[in-house]
């Protein structure tokens, strides 16, 4: 914070230049310097009411700043959004899994699945005998 | 230095709803505010404001925290936005520009009294220099601190102070018929 130096008649009427009649608009180191002047000096009031007219003209012409709705909607339409991942990772993760266990389940099926037999050739020959008629 | 808008910042450069309506909500109408006092012109304001959040919108998911505030960063480009507006308008040589229209509705003389002593303030204002102007806007309007102000238009206090008393003394000379309107006659009242 910068220092202030102490307040005289030349450096209030100096802040009152500036900063106006109301303390709160100056600055922060000088404020209670102000005030106490203020209090002391009995040329400070006429200092004050000086410096406030214009103040009070000022704020007789402050607007709302207040933005349109349009302005709002307009700014917010505009504004980032969250990127969503092409793929969501957990089902990335699902399907390679289910793929991994297709497989395994797959080839362990085929491992344990009994071997043709001689038993089993009444099955081929069902399937030849169309064209056993067929020739006949 | 800790800046109250960082978090948000962040947030909004990710896409988080709700930190965008919050940096909305909370810089949205001191950038219209700003630009409303240096162009006095509500529409080109509106304008200024968006094509500020549209450099925020850009910027946010890259910003680090620096030297500057986020918030300080902002005026600075609604302020530069604001001077690019005026020299524009000072090359068109558009008599004009920026001068609010007059309602032509039949108003209550207090009103229309009221209405005529703001047209005034904010003609005084658009004459200024615009530096100092802007300085008014800042402190004045805007009530921000002198430290603040003089951060966002890069310059020491001190010059700061000079450009706020500069700023005052010409608006009270151009001021004194509506000082004397407005403050005369209450001060007269019984």
């Amino acid at each position: 914070m910068r220092k202030e130096n102490p307040m005289d008649r030349e450096r209030f009427v100096e802040l009152l230049d500036a900063y106006g009649a109301d303390f709160r608009r100056w600055p922060a180191e000088a404020r209670a310097a102000g005030v106490a002047y203020a209090a002391q000096e009995a040329e400070a009031a006429a200092l004050i009411a000086e410096a406030s007219k214009l103040d009070q003209v000022l704020e007789a012409a402050r607007e709302s700043d207040e933005p349109s709705p349009d302005l709002v909607a307009r700014i917010l339409v505009s504004a980032p959004r969250a990127q969503r991942p092409a793929f969501d990772r957990r089902a990335l993760f699902a399907l390679a899994a289910c793929a991994v266990f297709g497989v395994v389940l797959g080839y362990s099926g085929g491992l344990l699945a009994p071997m043709p037999s001689e038993d089993d050739a009444y099955f081929t020959m069902a399937f030849e005998a169309p064209m056993a008629f067929e020739d006949e | 230095m800790i800046d109250p808008d960082a978090e948000l910042v962040r947030s909004a450069g990710a896409g988080d709803v709700r930190a965008v309506e919050a940096l909305v909500r909370r810089h949205l109408p001191k950038m219209v505010g700003v630009a409303r006092r240096m162009l006095n012109d509500g529409a080109e304001a509106e304008d200024v404001a968006q094509e500020v959040f549209l450099r925020v919108w850009r910027e946010a998911p890259r910003w680090k925290p620096g030297q500057a505030k986020f918030a300080t960063w902002m005026h600075r480009v609604a302020l530069n936005l604001c001077y690019d507006r005026l020299r524009r308008r000072r090359e068109k040589t558009d008599p004009d520009a920026g001068l609010m229209v007059a309602d032509s509705r039949p108003l209550a003389s207090e009103e229309w009294l009221a209405r005529q002593r703001a047209a005034k303030v904010h003609a005084a204002l658009a004459e200024l220099p615009e530096r100092q102007r802007a300085a008014i806007a800042l402190v004045h309007f805007d009530e921000m601190s002198n430290i603040a102000a003089a951060e966002i238009l890069e310059i020491s206090v001190e010059a700061l102070e000079s450009l706020l008393a500069r700023g005052r003394r010409a608006l009270k000379a151009a001021l004194a018929d509506v000082v004397q309107d407005l403050i005369g006659g209450a001060e007269g009242a019984p």
